[in-house]
């Protein structure tokens, strides 16, 4: 009856600690049907991030099972009574140089494949496209607690009285690598764009060159990801991409409303 | 002893060692005995006590954000009404942001650091060390006593004008600083500022001594590697604290002075905020928010290897003595405690990737901290080894620790996530981030806290806490934590932002509610299940089976001294022959073999 | 039997977990309260809680309260052709282009519900946020499908309409408005919303019915556009943000309850006024002051001014006789608010304090116009309406009209030729200022 007792002990406890790695994996498999998942993505380097995102995950969920696995088998294993003693060692050199030297290995391959892409979106300024830092699409223009685009005048400038400014709005061409300016007016911010994979932080002082390339038309969500005031949690905006000729369209008729004669308001 | 009182007591107190068997001191009155106590261990129980109320005030706040976000813009029952009567009981957007502030500030600064390093390390060092006391008793008291004005400051900032601190328990400027930016940043941010310099002496003066006490109050025969696991977790983090606090108190400095005097270190040119001019905010100078996120994280890096390091140390303890076995790979646990610490400081940059910092710089901050994953699986892999031919007893302690190892195994590896930096760009702010804390500091160091207090409870109080209580509570903590916080990846991952009130108005988080429901519910379980702990601790204290010195027949010194020990704690010369992890020898009578007893010959250690 | 014990508790409590997830928490209730500022300046109410009762239950009477909200509807305006109700005011009163507009942002703010009722998918079509009636009806013609299966009704079609014609009820929109205006504009929206006292400027109190940001002339109240704008733009440089993340039919509804507290303030203010502690509230006048206020803001589009045909361009000569009608004392003067320097530095504002207060009491400066922001808008056609006509609630007066001298000395009034050009001097302060928003910083990214 003791025994019996104990196994039950034994085994509640191990089905206990099993349910993490069971349950856990359960989770994500199930988790895009419940809706909890990452958005579509729909930018050109999206892909890349999240490709990273997925040889991380496997690496990682490999090495939780084993080492999840081992902790409650041996946690089973080694409940049992017995009146013996335990195994008397203080450690095996060998294999902690082993199981130091392949995570080692493992972690710098991790780091090191990371950075192309790490440089291509953040470093580095796509050579071939229309825009620059110099001669931005646009910039964006966080502030408590509204995000503003301002698109520049038909020469360019961006102080001036034809500059274009919509609240909440961002329109942009689909398939165009779009490079635009983000700042702050007062505290932090920061422009994410879930599915273009896209963050960074708007700093007040600083301006701060972006670039994206959209892949698919439609309406993508901006939030502000960076703790700025007590309406930190409303202060949306949408990015809508249009293919280029409606871009177009849409950027001459906001010149010709700047100076519509106010009878349509 | 014939040698001169000078050489004989060179720190001003009895070398290590000595017994006391004659009272030298008069009878201390209860004011000296239990308030403005020198003695190390009452100064440990101060700790464990004021920081499990704290525990509670931080609870509450959780519960207030969770509350928010499974059913926002709602009545919230019991706070509700108090905190936020103009409203009808509902969080206010402002109130929102207040909660959350508290809830971290709380949790890191008078929680979880107190307990593991206040209570324990107080307790524990010259008890496992063979000492009887610390090496500056009087700095000891200072240390806890110097704690209360940060309470009290913390505590007075919830009245401030304008509520408490509003800008994160990061405090990122120019939020921070300028008074119109947030309604906590009026004068409640002030308070913070300066409880946080309180606390940060308080801890200072607690580093030192630990450093001091560990360095040249071990008994004789106590070499460094002979020394207990959780000694070395309390010593890597007291040199942390040592190192890095002061930054902290430094850039504190400066923000305050950017808040009173408009010194402008933080506060870029042009700013305007919330209507007020550049001027009038001292943004005429030109600062830089990114100075503060620097020297902040410079410290609050290091800061959560103090969270989790001495909590590493417990748990190799509590499994060693449960299992009936040496660690595996001491030396090995020893430096990799000592990696993690040493890397610690060249990878703070790993929260600033999106900040605007230079992204080249990104890139040597991501190899440093994905290197940090490393020292942590060896960390792993020996504790693993440790279980592995062991003979494990099933208790509460146990299931503590090994629970700490299982969190602990999915709080590290989900840090490579955000380690890398392209995918931080997705991940971070998110709650991918406040999973992978959380199960760090919650589920990784808060169980060992439980289960180190379960283990050295015999010890402090002569008696043994209930282990039918202490497996309800296990199980209910255990169970609930998962919930709570497992699912909060699922969230990161679907992108949820951190910190925000109400985040279903968004279409890429509409769906994100019945999730958010479930890991409220389970938080609100979690908080309630701590009641069993509450019953089980305080009742043990007056009820629990008394229990002589060493219940767990364990190896280390603290179990030789008398339980609890009196004052100079050891009754006994205490004189150290081998490690702390002599279990399972072959050939010894018992199956452990006490510090302070020579190994049967034929047998080697350390 | 600990564990057992643990198990069973914890069986229970996952129990109750799932019983729990059906559990809805209640909204909290809010009562209007009375204008205190306005009370205070009556000696009879102010001090006598059964008269200020009295008036509440009066207002109640014709407004409802926050959660249920409610026009009184008056005989006369039943018999209308057509028939007014102000319950559905904005509804009644918009132009086919902004129906179309409004058809527009529902079909693709509920696209998923439209393409799930589409492909006959009934069953997978999501609650949307923020519109309980909306899927009140929906459940009830899901209902009404699966009782009469065999009935001769398109029930696709029905369902997409429901979504594509939504529009909320009062109820709603004082629900939407309670959870996102209402901790800045407050219950009844007098601009003390416990967020408000952090803001500046301060919210928007709709009780005196004074908008400032509207494309009226003669101090008339906002028309529906004009509020459904300020929705959607928000207004740069104040906390209000913009909210075109909701519908435009959400938005309209929003204005049709801010018109309901705005209507309810200002019956309000008119009622303590004329309270006569004698008679108390009288029924007539009750409604006498009710009817006022509506048909005031009935009246609103009647002042509703643009300008005919094209908007002139600037030219040099325009400018400089801009700035000639602004720094003269017998031109329009500007000068003496706005400072020499347009920094709104001008000497007024230490003079006579009146012209630091606006009409809500509160201080306001005359506005710094080398920053470029025109909280009203930044279109000439924007400026060209506050200078024509002022800002509502503010020192800033009407220009249309007023008598200026030329410097030759011939008296006249100041034209829309006038109005142009000190518009185009205006934009010229901050077209290329240094001071103009937003100002590049001293630091570039590294």
């Amino acid at each position: 009856m003791q025994a019996l007792k104990h196994f039950l002990l034994r085994a509640f406890f191990t089905l206990l600690f099993l349910a993490v790695p069971v349950l856990g994996v359960w989770t994500f498999v199930k988790a895009p049907a419940w809706h909890v998942w990452f958005p579509e993505n729909v930018s050109s380097y999206g892909g890349e991030i999240d490709r990273l995102f997925w040889l991380i995950t496997y690496m990682v969920t490999v090495v939780f099972l084993i080492t999840e696995g081992l902790l409650i088998y041996f946690f089973f294993r080694y409940s049992r009574r017995d009146s013996s003693r335990a195994l008397y060692t203080h450690g095996h050199h060998t294999l902690e140089m082993v199981w130091t030297a392949i995570p080692a290995i493992l972690l710098l391959v991790v780091a090191f494949s990371q950075m192309g892409t790490w440089a291509k979106i953040k470093i580095d300024l796509p050579e071939d496209s229309p825009y620059s830092a110099a001669h931005p699409m646009m910039e964006v223009y966080g502030s408590q607690f509204d995000w503003r685009a301002r698109y520049p005048d038909r020469e360019g400038n961006f102080q001036g009285e034809d500059v274009i400014e919509t609240p909440y709005d961002i329109y942009v061409p689909v398939d165009t690598k779009v490079v635009f300016l983000l700042r702050s007016r007062d505290v932090l911010h920061s422009f994410f764009v879930p599915a273009f994979r896209l963050k960074q932080d708007a700093v007040p002082g600083m301006e701060i060159p972006m670039w994206f390339e959209a892949t698919k038309v439609g309406d993508y969500d901006l939030v502000c990801a960076e703790l700025c005031g007590w309406g930190h949690y409303k202060m949306a905006g949408k990015v809508h991409v249009l293919p280029g000729e409606d871009y177009e369209a849409w950027l001459e008729g906001q010149r010709n409303a700047l100076y519509s004669n106010g009878s349509e308001d | 002893m014939t040698t001169t009182a000078l050489e004989a007591k060179p720190l001003g107190i009895d070398p290590p060692g000595t017994v006391h068997t004659h009272h030298e001191h008069h009878e201390l009155g209860f004011i000296r005995k239990y308030i403005f106590s020198t003695d190390h261990k009452v100064i440990g129980l101060q700790f464990l006590f004021t920081g499990l109320v704290m525990l509670l005030f931080g609870g509450l706040m959780a519960m207030g954000i969770r509350w928010q976000l499974a059913f926002p813009w709602t009545e919230m029952p019991v706070l509700g009404k108090v905190l936020f009567p103009e409203t009808g009981g509902v969080v206010t957007p402002e109130g929102y942001t207040m909660l959350f502030t508290m809830h971290g500030t709380l949790m890191v600064f008078f929680v979880i650091i107190p307990l593991l390093t206040g209570t324990f390390g107080n307790f524990l060092i010259p008890l496992m060390l063979g000492a009887p006391d610390m090496a500056f008793p009087r700095l000891n008291m200072l240390g806890y006593w110097f704690w209360w004005p940060g309470i009290f400051l913390i505590l007075l900032s919830f009245g401030a004008e304008g509520g408490g601190p509003a800008a994160g328990w990061t405090s990122y400027p120019p939020l921070s600083t300028v008074a119109s930016a947030a309604p906590g940043s009026l004068t409640g941010q002030n308070f913070w500022l300066l409880s946080l310099t309180f606390v940060g002496v308080s801890s200072m003066m607690g580093a030192v001594n630990y450093v001091t006490t560990i360095v040249k109050m071990r008994a004789p025969g106590m070499t460094f590697f002979r020394m207990p696991l959780s000694i070395w977790g309390l010593m890597i983090a007291a040199l942390l604290q040592l190192f890095a606090l002061p930054v902290l108190t430094a850039a504190g400095f400066m923000q305050l002075f950017d808040r009173v005097f408009h010194s402008g270190f933080f506060t870029p040119a042009d700013t305007i905020v919330n209507s007020a001019s550049p001027e009038a905010i001292g943004a005429a100078a030109g600062g830089h928010p990114l100075l503060w996120q620097h020297l902040f994280w410079f410290y609050s890096h290091p800061a959560v290897y103090i969270l989790v390091i001495p909590a590493m140390g417990f748990v190799s303890d509590i499994i060693s003595v449960h299992a009936r076995k040496p660690i595996f790979g001491y030396k090995p646990m020893a430096y990799s405690m000592s990696a993690i610490a040493g890397l610690g400081f060249v990878v703070w940059g790993h929260h600033m990737f999106m900040s605007g910092m230079n992204p080249s710089v990104g890139l040597v901050f991501m190899t440093a901290t994905i290197m940090i994953a490393l020292p942590s699986a060896v960390k792993v892999f020996n504790w693993l080894g440790t279980l592995w031919g062991a003979r494990i007893h099933i208790n509460t302690a146990m299931l503590f620790a090994c629970a700490f190892v299982a969190m602990f195994i999915i709080g590290g590896l989900s840090g490579i996530w955000m380690a890398s930096t392209p995918p931080d760009i997705y991940i971070h702010d998110t709650y991918l981030i406040v999973a992978h804390f959380h199960y760090v500091v919650f589920a990784g160091s808060v169980m060992a806290i439980f289960g180190a207090l379960h283990h050295w409870f015999p010890k402090m109080f002569g008696r043994m806490m209930n282990e039918k209580l202490g497996i309800i509570h296990f199980v209910g903590t255990f169970v609930f934590t998962n919930g709570v916080f497992y699912m909060m990846h699922q969230l990161g991952l679907a992108g949820l932002m951190r910190r925000t009130a109400d985040p279903y108005a968004y279409e890429v988080y509409a769906r994100l509610q019945p999730m958010n429901q479930f890991i409220s519910y389970c938080a609100f379980g979690l908080l309630f299940w701590q009641i069993f702990f509450v019953i089980n601790f305080f009742g043990s204290l007056f009820f629990g089976k008394r229990v002589g010195r060493n219940p767990w027949k364990a190896c280390s010194l603290e179990w030789e001294a008398p339980s609890p020990p009196g004052h100079g704690n050891f009754d006994r010369q205490i004189v150290v022959h081998h490690g702390p992890y002599e279990y399972g020898v072959p050939g010894a009578p018992e199956d452990y073999v006490p510090q302070t007893q020579k190994l049967p010959s034929g047998v080697g250690a350390h | 039997m600990s564990r057992y014990s643990s198990l069973a508790v914890l069986g229970t409590a996952l129990l109750a977990l799932s019983a729990a997830c059906r559990f809805e928490p209640p909204r909290p209730i809010l009562r209007y309260s009375l204008n205190s500022k306005e009370i205070a300046k009556n000696a009879d109410m102010a001090g006598n809680s059964a008269h200020q009762e009295h008036l509440l239950g009066a207002l109640e009477f014709l407004f409802g309260t926050p959660q249920h909200p409610n026009f009184l509807v008056l005989p006369d305006w039943t018999d209308e052709e057509p028939e007014f109700d102000p319950n559905y005011w904005s509804l009644d009163g918009l132009s086919e282009a902004e129906k179309a507009a409004m058809r527009a942002s529902n079909a693709r703010a509920y696209a998923g519900q439209i393409a799930a009722i589409r492909a006959g998918d009934f069953d997978s079509v999501e609650k949307p946020r923020y519109a309980d009636d909306l899927w009140e009806d929906w459940l009830r013609l899901v209902e009404e499908r699966r009782a009469n299966p065999g009935a001769d009704r398109n029930w696709i079609e029905e369902g997409a309409e429901l979504f594509e014609s939504y529009y909320p009820e009062l109820t709603v929109s004082a629900e939407l408005y309670r959870q996102q205006c209402f901790h800045c504009h407050g219950s009844e929206g007098g601009g003390d919303g416990s967020t408000s006292q952090f803001l500046d400027p301060l919210p928007r109190d709709y009780r005196p019915g004074i908008f400032k940001f509207t494309a009226e002339q003669n101090k008339a109240h906002p028309r529906n556009a004009d509020l459904f704008r300020i929705l959607k733009e928000g207004i740069y440089t104040t906390a209000m943000p913009s909210f075109r993340r909701f519908t435009d039919a959400q938005l309209h509804g929003l204005t049709d309850y801010v018109k309901l507290l705005s209507i309810r303030g200002e019956t309000e203010i008119l009622m303590i006024a004329d309270y006569d502690p004698y008679a108390g509230i009288q029924p007539e006048t009750l409604i006498e002051n009710y009817r006022l206020v509506v048909d005031r803001w009935r009246n609103a589009a009647n002042d509703f001014f643009a300008y005919e045909g094209e908007i002139p361009e600037s030219t040099p000569e325009r400018v400089a006789h801009g700035r000639d009608l602004y720094t003269s004392e017998q031109g329009a003067n500007c000068v003496k608010c706005h400072g020499a320097t347009g920094r709104g530095d001008g000497e007024s504002v230490k003079n006579n304090p009146k012209d630091a207060i606006d009409e809500w009491g509160n201080p306001i400066l005359p506005r710094d116009l080398t920053r470029g922001v025109f909280r009203l808008g930044r279109r000439p056609i924007d400026l060209y309406r506050r200078v024509y006509a002022g800002i509502n609630g503010t020192p800033m007066p009407a220009h249309f009209g007023m008598q200026i001298t030329e410097k030759d000395g011939t008296k006249r009034m100041l034209d829309e030729n006038d109005v142009w050009d000190l518009v185009f001097f205006v934009r010229s302060l901050s077209a290329r200022s240094p001071r103009a928003e937003p100002a590049h910083p001293a630091q570039e990214h590294p």
